[in-house]
């Protein structure tokens, strides 16, 4: 094994992560935003963590709750194999066609991947110290918890490159049961969360229960952990055996080859990338046809069209995903703060309110990626472009408030609170925030190009959509505190319809003036 | 003469620098026409522009006697466009992407069906019209493009470097296609690299360079204007017209320079 060529390999995979970095400042904007996006919410979320240790008297099911989550990362990892082992583009074209081993090329790649994921999870290091200082743990306790982390995160990567190389080495139907095997059996401990299921796995050996165990020991200051400590040791050591073995194989024939895409690049380029993995993913599930030519008004052909695409490319699934989500978010929120329903409507309408300002901002996002770049094909028809404008934001509209509504009347019913506050909010939110997305966005490719910045996009969209929606909230506000009465609260839905209709026409005809005077 | 297309005095300019300076065309109806130059001589601008991808500064473009400013959406039913890159909506099957491109030319239903029948069988994509677009290889997807260029059976086929991607065979079949249009009276106008191709195909050529109409004509004129002799090739003409054109260019530009 030459050492050298593991560093100088390591240091190149580093560099091409970390290169689109440094190529734009977009990236480096979104890597600050991310950090600290997530900061007010780790400081939470360490207070409440802190205090819930200082008033809990029985670990169990601390060490339930964590051991299950540490599972499941567990299965995560190891699914992730069962496509076998992938190298970027420029890896089998520049590295795997080079006279190196393949255990200086694993080695390299393990080191890169800890690398890229610590980029990442920068914001859980200053979670950990929050934790460290609030809990005021010795600086014993506090390393001993970060190695019994690092010794799990080698565990998790070791498994996951081993079981990606027998994938690869091996692609009968034993291999894919072996693999399927291990993610049932690790799959266990996430039982813990339903907490209901009288199972003992607590008792039984995982590594990630070993993790658990020594995690909360330390923050209670138990001392009797050399059992866990070993137990951990031992499941590093093995997948250590098992990554040494695997390493002897060449593997390098039987890889398959993906095209790189860093997650600091937001340039168009890397977007399409994405998209195009998408549409592979989601096409899978089978491609049903509504598109043909008998439909007798464009605008539903084109809408139909629409549709196809937001179903294929995925961004329908994520709205179903993020609002049922959304949904078990707002009633735990009302379900930890009180023991009656007095609150959901709060929660409702908070969460319907940022979700709502995402979805439009993530549909017209999406557009952009997979359907911007074939505008040539419209512009150059002869059609009407306003035909196509009117699609794309009656679709936009009609997907990004009807799944709000259906879960917000669901919900409403459910626990008998008086939908109007979130309903306003979500059928204005919807037209404004869909039509002043698709606004900026043509109004930003006529002025730079396709390959306008993306952040520029999101943030002004969400600036003018936001003060745009400035009489709404207002409105909002108003019948969550006062309540109208039924009369006013259906007037209040027709104003704010009026008004969301108003702010739709005037953008749209911008939109379609706009888009007129695009050159490509 | 009836000419299909017709750019005079084009002008056009993009991030400080100038595209085209007042470029003259002629194209006649019923003939393969071929635009060639070196990189950066302006072809795709010309195509976009003629295409109303692209607007220009100043100048007047006519296609079939209908200004592009006046009547576009008469003036871009008459046309069928391949862009040199063709980006096409991945999420779309073969079939629904030639229905799509016919439903928003205004082809009738019934016209629709029977062009794709035609088309897939022309282009050989019979067994693709269930496949995704995205699962396509480049030269496929070139196909699928120039199908659907052809979905409304346009007067003028514009196409920028066809053969580009495309496998000798699907060349061959490209080259087939072009003569037949031809022969049906429409016309094909392609800009292209490759001059051999463009000597073989092309009735007449015209040679662009810095923006502006260096020579046009069949090889016959061409030959005469550079002087060549009866034997020479589309490259050596083209080789000869273009470094005249560096010269009279350096000329000009040494004398603007002197006047100021």
């Amino acid at each position: 094994m030459r050492i050298h060529v593991i560093l100088n390999l390591y240091i190149f995979k580093v560099k091409m992560l970390l290169g689109t970095l440094k190529a734009s400042k977009a990236s480096i904007a979104l890597l600050i935003f991310y950090t600290f996006g997530l900061l007010p919410g780790l400081f939470g979320l360490s207070l409440t963590l802190s205090n819930a240790v200082r008033e809990t008297v029985d670990i169990n099911p601390c060490i339930e709750q964590l051991s299950s989550i540490a599972s499941l990362l567990m299965v995560f990892a190891i699914s992730l194999a069962l496509r076998g082992y992938t190298v970027f583009e420029y890896e089998q074209n520049i590295i795997l066609t080079s006279p190196i081993k393949p255990r200086e090329y694993l080695i390299a790649d393990t080191f890169s991947n800890l690398t890229s994921l610590s980029i990442f999870a920068n914001p859980l290091v200053i979670f950990y110290l929050m934790i460290v200082y609030l809990l005021k743990l010795s600086i014993s306790s506090a390393l001993l918890i970060l190695l019994s982390v690092l010794l799990f995160t080698f565990t998790l990567l070791f498994l996951k490159v081993s079981f990606s190389i027998v994938k690869s080495l091996y692609r009968g139907v034993l291999t894919n049961i072996f693999i399927l095997a291990t993610i049932f059996l690790l799959l266990f401990p996430s039982a813990g969360l339903i907490s209901d299921l009288p199972i003992g796995y607590t008792l039984l050996p995982y590594p990630s229960t070993f993790l658990a165990k020594i995690i909360v020991g330390l923050v209670y200051g138990l001392d009797n952990l050399i059992i866990d400590l070993t137990g951990l040791s031992f499941y590093f050591l093995l997948s250590l055996l098992f990554f040494l073995s695997a390493s002897m194989k060449n593997f390098f024939p039987s890889v398959s080859s993906i095209p790189f895409i860093s997650p600091f690049d937001t340039s168009m380029r890397m977007q399409n990338l994405q998209m195009e993995r998408s549409i592979r993913v989601f096409s899978r599930m089978g491609v049903i046809s509504i598109l043909n030519p008998e439909s007798r008004s464009i605008l539903v052909f084109l809408m139909k069209k629409e549709f196809i695409r937001v179903l294929r490319e995925g961004s329908l699934f994520t709205i179903i995903l993020l609002y049922l989500l959304a949904s078990l978010i707002a009633t735990s929120i009302s379900g930890s703060l009180s023991q009656n329903q007095q609150i959901l409507p709060y929660s409702l309408t908070f969460i319907v309110g940022v979700y709502s300002l995402t979805i439009p901002l993530m549909l017209v996002s999406n557009w952009r990626a997979s359907d911007s770049g074939n505008l040539w094909i419209q512009l150059t028809s002869g059609m009407d472009i306003y035909a196509m404008v009117k699609a794309l934001l009656y679709t936009f509209i009609s997907l990004s408030s009807t799944i709000p509504v259906v879960v917000v009347a669901v919900l409403s019913m459910i626990y008998k609170v008086n939908p109007v506050a979130p309903l306003i909010l979500t059928i204005s939110t919807s037209m404004i925030g869909c039509s002043v997305n698709l606004y900026v966005m043509i109004g930003l490719i006529k002025l730079k190009g396709i390959g306008a910045p993306s952040l520029l996009i999101g943030l002004v969209s969400m600036l003018l959509s936001i003060l745009l929606l400035t009489p709404v909230y207002i409105l909002v506000m108003l019948e969550l505190n006062l309540g109208f009465g039924d009369a006013r609260s259906w007037l209040s839905i027709v104003v704010v319809v009026a008004y969301s209709i108003l702010i739709t026409k005037i953008l749209s005809k911008e939109i379609g003036k706009n888009i007129y005077n695009i050159e490509l | 003469m009836t000419f299909i297309v017709e750019l005079i005095d084009v002008w056009k300019s993009y991030n400080g620098i100038q595209a085209l300076r007042g470029l003259n065309l002629e194209v006649r109806k019923g003939e393969i026409f071929g635009l060639i130059g070196p990189n950066g001589a302006g072809k795709t601008t010309t195509l976009k522009i003629i295409v109303g991808l692209l607007k220009m500064d100043r100048g007047l473009v006519k296609v079939n006697g209908v200004d592009i400013y006046e009547k576009p959406y008469e003036y871009k039913k008459l046309i069928g466009y391949v862009p040199e890159s063709v980006s096409l909506p991945d999420y779309l099957t073969v079939e629904e992407f030639l229905i799509y491109s016919g439903k928003i030319r205004g082809v009738s239903t019934k016209h629709i069906r029977e062009r794709i029948d035609h088309l897939t069988n022309l282009f050989e994509l019979e067994d693709k019209r269930r496949s995704l677009i995205v699962s396509l290889s480049k030269g496929m997807r070139q196909k699928v493009a120039i199908a659907s260029a052809l979905i409304h059976d346009p007067d003028l086929l514009i196409l920028d470097e066809p053969f580009i991607g495309i496998d000798p065979m699907g060349q061959h079949l490209l080259k087939e296609l072009f003569s037949e249009r031809v022969k049906d009276g429409k016309t094909v106008f392609i800009s292209t690299h490759m001059l051999d191709t463009a000597e073989r195909l092309c009735d007449r050529v015209a040679i662009i360079y810095k923006g502006q109409n260096v020579a046009s004509g069949d090889l016959k004129i061409l030959k005469q204007l550079s002087r060549t002799g009866e034997n020479a090739t589309l490259e050596e003409v083209f080789l000869k017209l273009i470094e005249e054109a560096e010269v009279k260019s350096t000329r000009d530009e040494m004398l603007k320079r002197g006047r100021l």
